[in-house]
C-alpha cells in the first residue's frame, strides 16, 4: 500500500492520466484500472475519487455523457481540449518530480 | 441474471443512498452507478443480491455518502474556496505584521506600537473570525458551534491580552486571567472530545496543538517579562537603605531642633516647626502612597519586604495616579521647596537642597512623570518614593542646620 499522504496532491493526476490513455470511462471503471495499473498498491477509494472527478468538469478539464445500463445511469467522463493539454503538462511536472527526488532521496556515490 | 437482479432492486438502492444524506442530483447518478458496480462484483463471485447489496453497504458506512458530497459541494463552491484561500492569506500577514512589529521593538525603532497593534488587531478582528468559520463549515460531522466559538474566544482573549500588556493598556492581568480559564476549562477539554469522538480518523493536528503551545508560551512570556528579578531586588535593596538613611537623618535633625529651643535663635522655632511640620506631612503622605499600593495587591499592612507580588503593575496606577495623590504630593513637594529656599541666602545651601528635592524640578517628572508610575511595577514606584522621602528628610536637616548657624 502507497501511503496517503503520498498520494496527495498526485490523485487528480492520476485520473486525468487514465482519461487521457483510455478515452472515457467511467467513475467505477477508474478506480478499478488505477488498482489493476498499481498491481493494489492504490486504493483509490470513490470517496476521494468523486470530489476530484467533479473540480475537474467544474473547471472545464473534462465532460461528461451519460448512457443508461437498464435503469440506472452511468456517466462517462472524457477530456476537453484544454484538459489535455493540461494532462501533458500535469505529467510532465509529476516527472520531473519524480526524477528531482530521485536525485536528493539516491544521491549516486561520487 | 445479475443485471436483472440489481435492475429489480435499483429503487430501493437509491432510496438507501438518499436516506444516507446524498442529495445533489449530480452525485447521485455517479454513486448509485458506483455502488451497483460493486454488487455487481460482489454477486459474481457467485453470491445473491440481498447479501451482497447488505457487504457493500456495511463497507460504504453511514456517513461517507453525505461526507463525500459535502467534500464535493466545498470544492465546487468558489465563494468558499476564495474564502479559504484569502483567510489563510489573510492570517499570514496579518501575523508578519505583528511579527515585525515586535522585532521594530526590539529595536526600539518608531512604530513598533502601530505595527503590533494592528497586526494583532487585524488577526483578532479577521483572521480568527474567518479561520473558525471556514474550520467549522469544513466539517461534516458532530458539527458543534460551541467548539469554533470557544476557540474563537480563547484565542482572541489571549492575543488581545498579549498586545494590551505590551502596549500597556489596563485591563490586560485580567484578560490573561479568562483567556487561560477559557483555555484550560474550556477549550482543551472540547478539544480532547472532539478528537476521540472522531474516532481517530483524524490524527490529531500537530501543526494545530503547536500552534496553541506557541501562543501560551508567549503569553507566558509577556507576563514574565515585566521586569528582571535582579532589577526588582536592586530597588528593593536601594529602598531599604533610603529608609534607613530617612530614620538616621530624622534624629539628628530632632537634635537639631532640641539645640535651637536652647540657642539664642530661639525666635526662629515657629519657622523651624513649620518647616518639621511640611516636611511630616510630604512623608506622611509617601507612606499613605506607598500603603496604597500594598493594599491594592490585597497584603494591607504588610512591610515591603514581605510583599509577595513586588511586580505587580497596577498597584501604582491605582494608588498614585488614579486617586490623585501623586499629583497632590508634587505640588505640596514643589510648594516645600519654594518655602525652603525662601529662608536661604547662601548658594551652596540652595545647591544642596535642589540636588535632595531634584524630583520636584522640570525634568525629573518628563524621566518619571505619571505615565511611568502608572506603567511601572509597584517595586520601584515604591523606590521611588523612599528616594523623595530621604531627599524631603535631608533638605530639611540641610536648612534646619542652615538656620541654626546664620
Amino acid at each position: 500500500m502507497i501511503a496517503n499522504d503520498l498520494l496527495k496532491g498526485t490523485l487528480r493526476t492520476i485520473v486525468l492520466k487514465l482519461l487521457a490513455d483510455n478515452g472515457r470511462m467511467y467513475g467505477y471503471e477508474i478506480t478499478k484500472k488505477v488498482e489493476e495499473l498499481s498491481t493494489g498498491k492504490i486504493k483509490l477509494t470513490f470517496g476521494a475519487l468523486y470530489p476530484v472527478l467533479h473540480k475537474l468538469e467544474a473547471d472545464g478539464h473534462i465532460t461528461t455523457e451519460t448512457e443508461y445500463i437498464g435503469k440506472r445511469v452511468r456517466k462517462y467522463y472524457t477530456l476537453t481540449e484544454t484538459g489535455r493539454s493540461w494532462t501533458e503538462q500535469r505529467v510532465d511536472e509529476f516527472f520531473d518530480f519524480v526524477t528531482t527526488l530521485t536525485y536528493v532521496l539516491k544521491p549516486t556515490p561520487a | 441474471m445479475i443485471a436483472a437482479a440489481i435492475d429489480d432492486n435499483y429503487g430501493r438502492i437509491k432510496v438507501d443512498l438518499i436516506s444516507r444524506g446524498l442529495t445533489c442530483d449530480r452525485l447521485i447518478d455517479d454513486l448509485l452507478d458506483h455502488v451497483c458496480c460493486m454488487v455487481e462484483e460482489d454477486m459474481n463471485a457467485g453470491s445473491d443480491f440481498d447479501s451482497s447489496y447488505d457487504r457493500v453497504l456495511e463497507s460504504i458506512g453511514e456517513k461517507q455518502l453525505y461526507e463525500i458530497q459535502h467534500q464535493t459541494l466545498l470544492l465546487l463552491d468558489k465563494k468558499f474556496q476564495r474564502m479559504k484561500n484569502f483567510t489563510y492569506l489573510f492570517g499570514l500577514s496579518s501575523a508578519l505584521i505583528a511579527i515585525v512589529g515586535a522585532f521594530f521593538k526590539k529595536m526600539h525603532w518608531p512604530g513598533a506600537g502601530i505595527l503590533i497593534t494592528v497586526g494583532i488587531a487585524l488577526v483578532v478582528l479577521v483572521f480568527l473570525p474567518l479561520y473558525f468559520i471556514v474550520n467549522y463549515r469544513e466539517q461534516t460531522e458532530k458539527k458543534n458551534p460551541i467548539y469554533a466559538i470557544v476557540g474563537y474566544l480563547t484565542m482572541a482573549l489571549l492575543l488581545a491580552a498579549a498586545l494590551f500588556k505590551i502596549q500597556h493598556w489596563p485591563g490586560a492581568g485580567h484578560m490573561i486571567e479568562i483567556g487561560l480559564g477559557f483555555l484550560i476549562i474550556g477549550f482543551i477539554p472540547l478539544y480532547v472530545v472532539n478528537v476521540f469522538q472522531r474516532g481517530g480518523k483524524e490524527k490529531i493536528s500537530l501543526p494545530y496543538v503547536a500552534m496553541l503551545l506557541v501562543g501560551i508560551s508567549i503569553v507566558m512570556l509577556f507576563t514574565n517579562v515585566n521586569m528582571s528579578k535582579y532589577l526588582l531586588d536592586t530597588y528593593m535593596k536601594e529602598s531599604v537603605s533610603n529608609e534607613a538613611r530617612v530614620e538616621a537623618t530624622r534624629e539628628r535633625t530632632a537634635h537639631l531642633m532640641e539645640m535651637f529651643r536652647d540657642s539664642a535663635h530661639a525666635d526662629n522655632l515657629q519657622t523651624v516647626t513649620l518647616i518639621h511640620e511640611k516636611a511630616r506631612s510630604l512623608q506622611i503622605m509617601i507612606a499613605e502612597m506607598q500603603e496604597g499600593m500594598i493594599a491594592h495587591i490585597k497584603q494591607p499592612g504588610v512591610s515591603i519586604e514581605q510583599v509577595r507580588r513586588i511586580d505587580n503593575r497596577g498597584a501604582g496606577r491605582e494608588a498614585i495616579v488614579d486617586t490623585g495623590s501623586g499629583g497632590e504630593f508634587a505640588q505640596a513637594a514643589i510648594g516645600y521647596r519654594e518655602m525652603l529656599e525662601e529662608m536661604i541666602n547662601d548658594p551652596v545651601t540652595l545647591s544642596q537642597i535642589e540636588d535632595h528635592l531634584e524630583f520636584t524640578g522640570k525634568v525629573w517628572p518628563h524621566e518619571y512623570g505619571a505615565r511611568d508610575v502608572a506603567n511601572g511595577p509597584l517595586m520601584k514606584n515604591y523606590y521611588k518614593l523612599t528616594d523623595a522621602s530621604k531627599g524631603i528628610a535631608l533638605s530639611e536637616y540641610v536648612t534646619i542646620s542652615y538656620l541654626l548657624h546664620h
